[in-house]
């Protein structure tokens, strides 16, 4: 232990490695269709938001080889009017970018971090055996699995060709699978908010010890402002869905201008839940990014309390913008400028993280590592997704780029530059706490350069389509267009083969993967105090709880290739001592 | 494929586009430019308030860039090395920043307000134009009977829209103009500008040759890039996603100089002229008027039955008896088009009441009776043009 300085005594990371942990300690499909351990039921969400991210992901290949032509060319080609005689040309285009939308935002980006991330870290973190209800958070599970059947089930009975934005009265009147599709995302509604409740109870009551609110890890507080919206705001997109449905089968008449329905309601509705869904999406990358910028530079967050009101302000800002999605919409000049005002105010606590972390990295001791390296990715992509925001936000150029590429570039930045290489960051970070393996460095750092490049090549080129007057969800365009958009599908292939080269770094390491060490990063938060991977009920005894980013006392152990908690040899003193005296000398003084 | 009317442009040297890849844009354009044309009085303010957000959105991420690759390089240390700080506040400094751009934020707001409520506030005594959107395309409406796919307005006269729709929401985009308004059914929604450029006019031999090369098909405004009146046009979009034909919803403006000459264009489509035959004039309705977009003449099928071979024969419905597609079922179908629906298709027909007159819905109805062969009409030496 050369790296140990002298006056130090090495303590074990954790605790003596169990025989069994989670992954090995029962075996067969039902234990883990029937586990309650938050750790499975993480892991089960994983694999089911992969799988549609990859589904929608091709959905995305799908559309971006569409696009190589003005008059489109993948679905309006010989070979689909073939395989699907009975759809007009534009019809598979539009079911395709629909059903791609769709199922990103509802079965990948919503659930992505909290529910997979979340469910296997937020126990940990506290040090908790598992979240407050275990049955709710299976449930929730199957809720997302049911979701995502009637989804699929849309896309086989025929299609659905709404955009995912649900718009009346089109989605009254088109004959696709519109209810089929709303019952879905009703359902997946009730999966995120089952998941937000139990996150809720479970960091208010099952902090240990010790762990006051300003001692979480700042990836709690991203969870739980994040849980917040997921309880208040959701129940929401339940009710619309379900008048939405009302209206299609009875014709009420709340959407529908030819039942007396007035359909800019169902906007506000639909974007009273949708607005701060983006939140739901955004702030528990956050959360990652906060972890991996202090961990990977070996360096107390900067300005945690910042960052962490920073989470709650936008939980709660994020109610308030629904309407600069409508600036275009009619809505009374007044309501029109209020709203504006309020998006840029949203804006701030977004900027305010970003300073904190590259103060975090001033004078740290950066490792870049494939985490790391996805974290700064982030702060690049995220902070043009970001300013190109007050592009949008600003209302006299709003009402050129409004419903353009240029809106279509700034969401994707957000959403994709930031939630999913902020997902895959954390996905690479605790990968050797999940399964236990230490995964191919160098691939994990290829994986990350493909997909920065790759993204930037394809988004890039649709700020100029949209700023140039190339309207969203076209499916065929102008061809002064194309050469942008050919740009924008060689960055999207770049940006697929990125994924799957990350993908595969990942399932490499499970077969030929090192034995990851309980603390492969030096991280101090409780999730490396135990083995990797954690036994099934996470810690053998409760966990001293310190202070979540305080690197002193943890040194490098270069032999054993790990991060291992020093502890200066101390005096051995009697323990009523240091508590009894001040009582003593206050009393001798009065 | 069916025929739908393409609207599109091609740019002015779409030769020279296509065969070298630009960076980013259109280099090989004479300059550079990340906006389409500049031709309305919003536009220069629009792309000023664009410009002035970039560069203050440049100087942020430039800086952001450059201390986050800085730093990653500056303090990458071997594994084990220690931080050469610990230091996790500095109020003064998170202050500054966290209040610091707000001010920034607010001169953005109100300029962008400011440009804004230019957009809201329409001049007395504008020229007026009611646009009818429908799934998929647009009737202008100027007055008297008279209406037009294309928009015609003046030259730095403010032109004010009064717009709805007949089916679902559609949004009317201009962006040589930088103008956009959602255009939704149940109610009126407002736009209006002042287009700063005139619309060019193309050679007489120009316009000739073009009308030869086109005879006997849909007018090609990509290929020719003006009007079948000879003008150079700007593009106008639908930007609010409205089902399968959403990316052809296009139609295109043009800027008159006088208003004499607008005028003059108005008379020329005010009604059939008294040489041309109905059937003639009922080809050109056909695709003026929009039926164009879900009827063909080719048998195949789009959103409502072909108009080949439809007169004379017999029509399953979606309730009752077949009927027969006489000169009475095409006149109650264009009025009333949701009493007798064919079977196999939606009831998605808007009512052409009152939009057509007698003469045009005649015009119409002998067009169709010369599509097929069991009409008793023959067909009109010119009404294939």
């Amino acid at each position: 232990m050369s790296a140990v300085p002298a006056g130090y005594e090495v303590k074990d990371p954790g605790f003596p490695t169990p025989k069994e942990n989670f992954l090995t300690n029962s075996k067969g499909f039902l234990s883990w269709a029937f586990t309650l351990d938050h750790k499975r039921i993480g892991l089960m969400y994983l694999v089911g938001v992969s799988l549609a991210f990859l589904i929608a992901g091709l959905l995305a290949l799908g559309i971006r080889l569409h696009l190589l032509a003005p008059d489109g060319w993948l679905f309006n080609n010989a070979l689909f009017q073939w395989l699907a005689p009975e759809k007009a040309p534009n019809d598979i285009y539009n079911q395709v970018f629909t059903l791609h939308g769709a199922i990103m935002v509802f079965l990948f980006i919503i659930p992505s971090i909290p529910a997979a991330l979340g469910n296997f870290l937020v126990p940990v973190m506290l040090g908790a055996k598992d979240v407050a209800f275990p049955r709710l958070n299976l449930s929730s599970f199957y809720l997302w699995v049911a979701g995502a059947l009637f989804f699929v089930s849309a896309l086989l009975a025929s299609g659905l060709d709404t955009g995912w934005t649900f718009y009346t009265p089109y989605s009254t009147t088109t004959d696709s699978s519109v209810i089929l599709a709303t019952t879905g995302a009703f359902i997946l509604g009730f999966s995120s908010i089952f998941t937000g409740l139990n996150f809720i109870v479970t960091i208010n009551t099952m902090r240990p010890p010790g762990m006051t609110w300003f001692r979480m890890p700042l990836f709690l507080w991203a969870t739980y402002a994040t849980s917040i919206i997921q309880v208040l705001a959701t129940p929401v997109l339940g009710i619309t869905l379900l008048l939405l449905i009302a209206e299609r089968t009875m014709h009420i008449g709340i959407f529908d201008p030819e039942y007396n329905g007035d359909p800019v309601t169902f906007q506000h509705f639909f974007w009273f839940y949708s607005h701060p869904a983006v939140y739901i999406m955004i702030l528990p990358a956050f959360g990652i990014i906060s972890e991996l910028i202090s961990v990977h530079s070996h360096k107390r967050i900067f300005g945690y309390r910042f960052i962490a009101y920073s989470s709650i302000a936008i939980a709660l800002l994020g109610f308030l913008v629904w309407g600069h999605h409508m600036f275009t919409s009619g809505m009374s000049p007044m309501t029109t400028i209020i709203f504006s005002a309020l998006t840029f105010t949203v804006s701030i606590p977004s900027a305010i993280k970003v300073f904190n972390w590259l103060a975090t990295m001033f004078k740290g001791s950066i490792s870049l590592t494939t985490p790391m390296v996805y974290a700064i990715s982030f702060i690049f992509l995220f902070t043009i997704g970001g300013l190109t925001g007050l592009h949008l936000g600003t209302l006299s150029t709003d009402m050129h780029l409004h419903d353009t590429y240029f809106v279509v570039a700034h969401f994707h930045y957000v959403m994709v530059g930031g939630t999913l290489v902020a997902f895959l960051g954390g996905v690479f970070h605790w990968w050797p706490k999940m399964v236990g393996k230490m995964y191919n460095e160098m691939g994990g750092l290829i994986s990350a350069c493909l997909v920065f490049i790759g993204f930037n090549l394809t988004f890039l080129p649709q700020f100029v389509l949209g700023s140039r007057g190339m309207p969203r969800r076209y499916a065929t365009y102008d061809p002064e267009f194309q050469s942008l958009h050919q740009m924008s599908t060689w960055g999207a292939l770049l940006l697929g083969v990125g994924l799957f080269f990350a993908l595969g770094v990942l399932l490499a390491s499970m077969l030929r993967g090192k034995k990851a060490p309980a603390n492969p990063w030096g991280g101090a938060t409780l999730e490396w105090a135990c083995t990797s991977p954690p036994p099934f009920y996470n810690f053998e005894r409760p966990p001293v709880v310190g202070d979540p980013y305080e690197f002193g006392n943890i040194e490098w152990d270069a032999e054993a290739d790990r991060y291992v908690k020093v502890e200066p040899e101390r005096e051995v003193v009697p323990d009523e001592t240091p508590a009894a005296e001040p009582a003593h000398a206050a009393d001798g003084h009065a | 494929m069916p025929a739908t009317p393409r609207n599109k442009t091609y740019p002015k040297n779409f030769d020279q586009v296509t065969v070298t890849m630009p960076l980013l844009g259109d280099y090989t354009s004479s300059k550079f430019s990340m906006f389409p044309e500049s031709a309305s009085t919003f536009s220069a303010s629009s792309d000023w308030m664009f410009y002035f957000i970039s560069v203050i959105c440049l100087i942020f991420f430039v800086g952001i860039a450059a201390a986050l690759f800085w730093f990653a390089w500056k303090y990458k240390k071997p594994n084990g090395q220690r931080a050469e700080s610990q230091v996790d506040h500095n109020t003064t400094i998170e202050l500054l920043w966290s209040i610091g751009p707000g001010f920034i934020l607010v001169i953005m707001f109100f300029w962008g307000a400011q440009g804004y409520l230019d957009h809201r506030s329409i001049p007395e005594g504008a020229y007026t134009v009611n646009v009818k959107a429908f799934k998929w395309g647009w009737t202008m409406d100027y007055g008297k009977g008279v209406m037009h796919p294309e928009l015609h307005i003046l030259v730095d006269e403010p032109t004010k829209l009064t717009m709805t729709s007949e089916d679902v929401i559609h949004s009317l985009y201009i962006p040589a103009f930088r103008v956009k308004k959602d255009i939704v059914p149940g109610r009126y929604n407002y736009m209006w500008f002042r287009a700063t450029t005139a619309s060019e006019k193309v050679s007489d031999e120009e316009l000739a040759k073009a009308t030869e090369w086109n005879k006997g098909s849909t007018w090609d405004y990509d290929k020719h890039q003006f009007t079948p009146d000879g003008y150079r046009f700007y593009d106008l979009y639908c930007t609010e996603y409205c089902g399968r034909s959403h990316s052809e919803m296009q139609t295109v403006v043009v800027v008159h100089e006088s208003r004499e000459e607008l005028d003059a264009w108005i008379k020329k489509y005010s009604k059939r002229p008294d040489d041309e035959s109905p059937a003639s004039y009922g080809a050109k309705l056909y695709e003026r008027r929009g039926c164009i977009s879900c009827h063909s003449i080719d048998g195949s099928k789009v959103v409502g039955p072909s108009y080949k071979d439809a007169y004379g024969s017999m029509r399953e419905l979606t309730v009752g008896d077949p009927v027969l597609v006489d000169e009475n079922y095409l006149r109650e179908s264009i009025l009333y088009p949701k009493k007798k629906i064919a079977a196999g298709y939606a009831p998605v027909m808007p009512s052409y009441k009152g939009q057509l007159s007698d003469d045009d819905i005649y015009s119409l109805v002998e067009f169709i009776k010369t599509l097929s062969d069991k009409s008793d009409a023959q067909p009109d030496a010119d009404s294939q043009e």
